[in-house]
């Protein structure tokens, strides 16, 4: 795994009002150890805001982590203000408790990829890089 | 100090994020064929450096500062440094949770680096990454460096005023002494103001701070803040407006200038050297230390010609 996201931006961001950033935080770890510049932005951000912080920080992929259940209108928002700011073209994944019923209506809406627990980090830092590549 | 009042096109967020990164992510050859460096596009733009060791508070500073400029209709650009890893080149880039919380301020524009090849608590091509800024019609640049204690120096040549951010209960005097913040700073934060021992914290750094010579000369004053209220932001903002004040009716212009290309050639010749040895072969290192040395600096000349 050492160095496969190296010279690679991603940012990883909660949106909603779920408290639970321990996934976010261990995502964000196993990045770093792939050599990837990791930008964290902390709980209960707005889709606006998070599509203001890719812009400015101009990263390669965007990872959003929802336990809140309301995935499917905070990834459709995001997604949303991500081409206000001109930053569709950045990837997009999604993490957390998604029920796979929902994978596609997620995908639908410009996810690349989702994310759920049954994953290990090392399947997820795999498929981001390959996504990345 | 308030910027003039006059119509201005928004930030194009993700237009400067992408020349951000090609200015940070370029070469040293790449980086001297730009050398924005020198250029200046606002004469009424301030550069302030942030500094201080990890964990006294850098980052909320700046994000209580940044909204005191912001006031002023300054519009407002910050870039925060975190580490790299020296193993994996990765990094957490964390600072701006505490900056920009909000996130709506139009005026403000906040950058994270990592410091990849940098070892001055700065980062690869800061001081063109910090001309790009200024290019960009920013009023204030901001940086934060990563929180270590013995590098203030280089940050130091490249801005106008340094603020060096201190707390109490963090190792002693012969410490501060030690690492040379005493004489670097034109202003001194003491943050965390709730914590026993702020206040004589202020008295003694004061009183052991390198006296100026001249009646003109500048006394850097010590202010006690808490970044978590706010309280002591506006005499922090005062001061550094007074230190601008001073420093152009004062500064040497010439002699500031020759420091500041100074300390970005040899910022470029470090991040040169660091390019050298990691396009060395690996068979370099099997021979004694003399050796690799001379292989080393013949590949940087030879590098230099091209």
């Amino acid at each position: 795994m050492t160095g496969i996201l190296k010279g690679k931006r991603i940012l990883i961001a909660k949106p909603g009002l779920d408290g639970h950033d321990v996934g976010a935080k261990v995502i964000a770890l196993a990045l770093r150890d792939a050599g990837a510049e990791v930008i964290y932005t902390g709980l209960r951000k707005t889709p606006d805001y998070i599509a203001r912080v890719a812009a400015e920080e101009n990263v390669d992929a965007v990872g959003l982590s929802i336990l809140s259940g309301s995935h499917l209108e905070l990834v459709k928002l995001t997604a949303e203000a991500l081409k206000r700011e001109h930053a569709d073209d950045v990837a997009l994944f999604v993490g957390g408790t998604i029920p796979r019923g929902d994978w596609d209506g997620l995908k639908a809406s410009g996810v690349d990829c989702v994310f759920d627990s049954e994953m290990s980090l090392e399947q997820v830092v795999a498929e981001v890089a390959r996504r990345l590549a | 100090m308030t910027a003039p009042d006059r119509a201005r096109a928004p930030i194009n967020r993700r237009a400067l994020g992408r020349a951000l990164s090609r200015i940070a992510d370029a070469s040293v050859a790449e980086a001297l064929a730009v050398l924005e460096g020198e250029a200046r596009a606002s004469s009424d733009g301030w550069r302030c450096g942030i500094t201080g060791p990890a964990g006294v508070g850098k980052s909320s500073l700046v994000g209580r500062f940044v909204n005191a400029r912001l006031a002023h209709k300054r519009r407002v650009g910050v870039v925060a440094i975190d580490p790299s890893s020296p193993y994996t080149q990765g990094a957490i880039l964390g600072d701006r949770i505490r900056i920009d919380a909000h996130g709506d301020d139009a005026e403000l524009f906040v950058r994270s680096l990592a410091s990849r090849r940098a070892r001055d608590g700065l980062a690869d091509n800061i001081a063109n990454v910090l001309a790009l800024l200024e290019a960009h019609d920013f009023d204030d640049v901001i940086v934060e460096t990563v929180g270590a204690g013995q590098s203030q120096y280089e940050v130091r040549e490249l801005v106008d005023t340094l603020v060096v951010v201190l707390m109490p209960g963090a190792g002693d005097m012969v410490q501060a002494v030690k690492a040379g913040i005493l004489e670097t700073g034109d202003i001194y934060v003491i943050n965390k103001a709730d914590r026993p021992g702020a206040k004589e914290m202020v008295a003694e750094i004061a009183s052991v701070l390198r006296h100026p010579e001249g009646p003109e000369a500048w006394l850097p004053p010590v202010v006690l803040v808490s970044a978590l209220s706010g309280d002591g932001i506006a005499e922090l903002d005062v001061a550094a407006q007074a230190h601008r004040a001073w420093r152009a009716v004062h500064q040497d212009r010439q002699a500031a200038l020759v420091q500041r290309r100074r300390a970005h050639v040899r910022a470029l010749v470090a991040r040169r050297l660091a390019e050298v040895i990691e396009a060395s072969e690996a068979g370099l290192w099997d021979a004694d230390v003399a050796s690799a040395y001379h292989a080393v600096v013949a590949g940087l000349a030879y590098a230099a010609e091209r």
